[in-house]
């Protein structure tokens, strides 16, 4: 919300200044976004006047001019060409600052002394609409000025006061105007609030009802409805001091009526609407909901369909308006407008932004009707948009105001005690001190010792409970009053994670622990990322949840794995010649669920690249992550279409749950992030590394006898896992077998066709005694039995 | 007996001289073998007493013996001395460049994001909150209607939203946790719920998703006092023990009063720098006192019960606390970025 100083001055004494008053308008829940001082961007333009042309000794293009600026005369060299002896032009001397930031000083032109510069509008930042003449090309010519040579530019432009731009915040509907802004100023200086001037005299002997009948046919959308009637109307532009208070707060003056209609709402904060009375057939105006595709054509030129939910405004034949939002172009204020309805409404304000958010059409009035506008204003808008037109002679009022309400009252009172208001602040507020703020803002209190009966002013819907009036009191008591303590008459509580959230933690601690660098990627991926990942069309992958207003295509679904961000963010590196990495990210996935909401599941996703990585590097650090939830997992190879075939895992729980996967990265895939590298990924499902979890840990008996081991090398066709040689030797091992493992698996072409040596090492232990060759022979005979028989193993 | 006497002074010198000379175990050995072998030269002179007068023997034996007992000892004294040497070059032959790096484990690290959130869960925790989270795709009524902001409210416009479907979005703030927690808990109520969040927007100082860490206290006698000793206690432990807070009056529809906090800015310690734009103080977090609506809301009596909340932005908070210019460096995931981070949580 934009205001002026001088504007808030009509309303309150104000005896600060501007930046002042900003602060303690901070302090009081306004942030003041700007302070613009209009005599800030134009320093040291003075008004001049050209006394003699002479051509420059040394330039053709170039003239020298003597200019009076009324307490010297200057010499000023130009190139401009539209310049007459006995011009009034504006002159920026020596040091002047121009509003881009350009310093003029004293120099010299092809060896000639020029004492400053002669303007073009443009130099000054204005547009012809500003000021006549400001948009020709060349040297702004005023020669209608009539104040003295010499005299300040912003003088001559009436560029005279102080711009605030407030914040205004989305309770106080009842501040988005000049006068809201005065009434906080009114209350932060302990000053009356001056009302403005809504006295007029009806002229005509016409009364508005004999122009139009209002029928308010949706009195939920619309509580109230006001006419009013001007006839003998001369559109012409509006005065000076109306067309630069508009200007200052952004709003482009048009003509007087028009004008009237944006000043209103600026300082009242009521919308105003104009009708051209010819345009209105029948004498009537109907507040209806629109027909379904019934069209209308709308003051910005557009065309708008419309449907039952929206409010309008129409004659008898058509609509004329779209209630609260724009008027229709045909019957808007035209250059030969003789006769108008004024209108000033309640609109409700949902509908209001329902039809502008539905119409894709914002106006300032829309923009004021969403934020809330009470039904004490439009009486005082329509008032004062007469008083104006009186003020300005554009019109003849006619008898009477049409006023069509729902009659509710929006006066309620709160009732409570000057001790409860403290005990939210916890600070004590003097009870006088508290009154008087409340006062101060017109509150009606009354006070029965700790008791009080509060009545808020008209407009402000926002105090409904103790909890409001509280901070009214605090924020002009002053919130550095409020001194820190740490709930001492509230009850202990005990703090922690739950072991949900703790499962995560230990997780990140495991990756970062075994080297991994955590990373944090947006949960909305591309819709294509499920090509990338070659997921076939019935792939679960796909069902992810779509948003409907994405901020683009590349980030509209919601992920369903973490690979795809994974793999990205490996190749970003990769790309960047980052030579390894080792990265890790804990978030959640998304799935169309039963339920009404998607469900969501946390899952790590690990990612390596580099020279000393692969497969089993991953695979260590997922083993080690496993172990630390007390979960045996087995490793069956993945179908997983983004995956190397050969070179990838899926990871499965006793039970047949599956945790997730390892692998390489398909080729195609990394092709299409442009990377040659081999990339690894994995993915863990943390919610199900949670429920797997053994957590209990029991005393097992650790044997004092020593063990006996055996190595053993044996022949098996490639095809034929560890996991499946490492499971028939336990079979066949009894209990004494305490430990297989691994430790060496040797390849060659010429000898071994098709097959691989594997060698093993066995530890055999008793609980009882020290075990013999004898005790392990026979054991060992059973074991390459049952290799060769299940497996088709050979010994070496 | 002299000549005797001489021959073992004479076979001393030379033992002590060849052994001092011997640098070889082997030699040392081929020593005692000549000196003290069966045919030793000491062997050979023990032999030669009976050749002595016998009143002599027991004299020059003593000699002999000596003699042997101090070969021996200088044979065992200079094998002891060659094995240490030998040792000592060894160690000095193994000796490698210390300074080359360390195998196998190198640490990783934390996203910043996750320290600054740790760390703020952390002093919370240590007053007593616990920690919750919710669901990142929430419902309109959880989001909005729970947090006072009906449909159509005005205050919807403070946060864009993205839809899923006209009642399903994904949370514009951790706030829905709050009405999640108080469903299921009774009073008192002290919980902090960080997660991530999501808004349409995307520039240097905002991400369409970024993390919060919303706090709600709920009990009796609960004050806007109480509300600035928490954040008091919090922003001297997340940024330094001199740091100071200042309210200033805002509005969000589920706090009233409701405030936005102030920091003094952990750079220049509040006297005006570029990164406080000169004023001194940062804004960290919106905060104020439960609004009695949310309350009545979830069952609760605001007659009886009072509190506060308080919801941050971690990015935010990162930003300041790491001098990080850009919040998109964030999201990059650069490797060299991310490994400089190495806190603990």
């Amino acid at each position: 919300m934009k205001v002026t100083l001088n504007w808030l001055k009509d309303f309150v004494d104000i005896d600060i200044p501007a930046e002042e008053l900003a602060d303690r308008l901070v302090n009081t829940g306004f942030e003041v976004e700007e302070i613009i001082d209009q005599r800030a961007a134009i320093k040291g333009v003075v008004l001049g006047r050209i006394d003699a042309i002479e051509k420059h000794p040394d330039a053709d293009k170039l003239v020298v001019c003597s200019v009076d600026i009324g307490d010297k005369s200057l010499q000023i060299v130009t190139g401009a060409s539209n310049i007459s002896v006995g011009d009034i032009v504006p002159i920026a001397t020596d040091g002047a600052i121009l509003p881009d930031g350009k310093h003029i000083k004293t120099g010299k032109l092809r060896g000639v002394t020029s004492c400053g510069m002669m303007c073009s509008g443009e130099e000054l930042g204005l547009s012809e609409s500003d000021y006549k003449g400001a948009g020709v090309y060349g040297i702004l010519i005023m020669n209608g000025e009539t104040m003295p040579l010499g005299t300040d530019i912003n003088d001559v432009l009436g560029y005279d006061d102080v711009v605030l731009d407030v914040a205004v915040t989305a309770n106080r509907g009842d501040c988005n105007s000049v006068l809201g802004i005065a009434g906080e100023v009114a209350a932060i200086l302990n000053k009356p609030l001056k009302m403005p001037d809504l006295s007029y005299g009806a002229s005509g002997k016409s009364s508005v009802s004999d122009y139009v009948k209002v029928n308010v046919q949706d009195k939920a959308l619309c509580p109230r409805y006001m006419a009013a009637a001007v006839t003998d109307v001369k559109i012409a532009p509006s005065p000076e001091y109306i067309r630069r208070r508009l200007k200052s707060v952004g709003i482009r003056p048009i003509c007087n009526l028009v004008d009237i209609t944006n000043y209103v709402l600026t300082e009242i904060g009521q919308p105003m609407h104009a009708f051209d009375m010819r345009d209105i057939e029948g004498a009537k105006i109907d507040v209806r909901r629109a027909g379904d595709g019934e069209k209308i054509v709308a003051l910005d030129g557009k065309e708008y369909t419309l449907n039952g939910d929206i409010l309008v405004i129409s004659d008898a034949v058509k609509a004329c308006a779209i209630a609260g939002v724009m008027g229709g172009e045909n019957s808007g204020i035209r250059e030969d407008t003789a006769a108008v309805i004024f209108e000033s409404a309640k609109f409700a304000r949902d509908s209001v932004r329902r039809t502008s958010r539905g119409l894709g059409l914002r106006s300032d009035s829309s923009a004021r009707y969403e934020k809330g506008v009470d039904s004490s204003l439009q009486e005082i808008g329509v008032r004062r948009a007469l008083h104006l037109v009186q003020e300005l002679g554009c019109g003849a009022i006619a008898q009477g105001l049409i006023d069509v309400s729902d009659g509710q009252a929006d006066a309620k009172t709160i009732e409570t005690t000057l001790s409860r208001i403290n005990g939210i602040l916890g600070v004590e507020v003097p009870a006088d001190e508290a009154v008087r703020i409340l006062g101060a803002l017109r509150i009606k209190v009354e006070r029965d010792g700790d008791k009080i009966v509060c009545t808020p002013p008209a407009g402000r819907e926002d105090l409904e409970n103790v909890n409001d009036l509280a901070e009214e009191v605090i924020r002009f008591y002053g919130y550095d009053k409020i001194k820190g303590t740490l709930m001492e008459k509230g009850e202990q509580t005990v703090g922690g994670k739950g072991l949900r959230i703790a499962d995560t933690d230990l997780v990140k601690r495991l990756c970062v622990a075994a080297g991994y660098n955590e990373i944090l990627t947006y949960s909305f991926v591309s819709p294509k990322a499920c090509d990338v990942l070659m997921l076939p069309e019935d792939d679960v992958l796909r069902s992810g949840v779509e948003l409907l207003n994405p901020l683009g295509e590349d980030m509209s679904r919601m992920r369903t794995t973490l690979a795809y961000s994974m793999i990205s963010t490996l190749s970003s590196n990769c790309l960047k010649s980052i030579r390894t990495a080792r990265l890790y990210e804990a978030a959640s996935v998304y799935f169309k669920g039963d339920g009404e909401l998607p469900e969501q599941s946390e899952r790590l996703a690990l990612g390596a690249y580099g020279k000393d990585e692969d497969f089993y590097t991953v695979k260590g650090a997922i083993e080690n992550i496993l172990s630390a939830f007390g979960i045996d997992a087995s490793y069956e190879r993945s179908t997983l279409p983004y995956l190397h075939a050969g070179r990838s895992a899926d990871i499965i729980a006793a039970g047949g749950k599956t945790l997730g996967y390892i692998g390489e990265v398909h080729r195609d895939v990394s092709a299409a992030f442009n990377v040659d590298e081999r990339l690894y990924i994995a993915e863990l499902d943390i919610d199900m590394l949670h429920k797997c979890a053994r957590r209990k840990y029991v005393f097992e008996h650790v044997s004092k006898f020593p063990p006996v081991e055996r190595d053993i090398a044996i022949v098996v066709e490639e095809d034929v896992t560890a996991a499946q040689i490492i499971a028939s030797i336990k079979k066949a091992g009894g209990g004494l077998l305490k430990e297989v493992s691994v430790f060496d698996v040797y390849r060659n072409k010429l000898l071994l066709a098709d097959k691989k040596s594997v060698a093993l090492n066995l530890v055999f232990r008793a609980d009882d005694k020290t075990l013999t060759d004898a005790d392990i022979t026979s054991r060992m005979d059973k074991i390459t039995e049952k290799l060769h028989s299940e497996l088709g193993a050979v010994l070496r | 007996m002299s000549v005797i006497s001489e021959k073992i002074q004479e076979i001393l010198a030379y033992a002590k001289s060849r052994l001092e000379e011997s640098n070889e175990a082997g030699d040392v050995n081929d020593m005692r073998v000549r000196l003290l072998g069966k045919s030793g030269e000491l062997t050979s002179l023990l032999r030669g007493l009976k050749d002595i007068p016998p009143e002599e023997r027991p004299g020059v034996g003593k000699l002999v013996n000596e003699a042997r007992d101090s070969i021996a000892s200088m044979i065992e004294l200079r094998l002891a001395l060659l094995k240490r040497l030998e040792l000592e070059r060894k160690i000095r032959d193994e000796r490698i460049d210390v300074t080359l790096s360390g195998k196998g484990i190198k640490r990783g690290s934390y996203h910043p994001c996750t320290l600054v959130r740790e760390e703020i869960l952390r002093v919370f925790i240590s007053l007593g909150f616990s920690v919750e989270q919710g669901p990142e795709i929430e419902s309109d009524y959880y989001n909005f209607r729970r947090m006072n902001m009906p449909k159509d409210h005005p205050a919807r416009d403070m946060q864009d939203t993205f839809y899923i479907t006209p009642d399903v979005l994904l949370r514009t703030h951790t706030s829905p946790v709050q009405a999640r927690v108080m469903d299921k808990s009774k009073p008192p109520i002290r919980v902090v719920c960080p997660g991530k969040v999501y808004r349409p927007d995307d520039d240097a100082t905002h991400s369409p998703m970024f993390q919060q860490v919303e706090g709600l206290v709920v009990d009796k006698n609960i004050t806007l006092c109480d509300l600035k000793g928490t954040l008091e206690c919090a922003a001297k432990e997340l940024f330094d023990s001199k740091t100071k807070i200042r309210f200033r009056p805002s509005y969000f529809p589920f706090t009233e009063p409701s405030v936005e906090v102030d920091v003094t800015c952990p750079v220049c310690h509040g006297k005006g720098c570029r990164i406080c734009k000169g004023t001194g103080w940062i804004e960290v977090l919106g905060a104020g006192v439960v609004n009695p609506a949310v309350l009545r809301d979830s069952g609760i009596d605001p007659d009886i019960y009072s509190g506060f909340a308080f919801g941050m932005g971690v990015e935010r908070i990162a930003m300041i606390k790491y001098g990080i210019p850009d919040m998109r460096i964030l999201f990059e995931n650069d490797a060299r970025f991310l490994s400089g981070f190495k806190e603990e949580i």
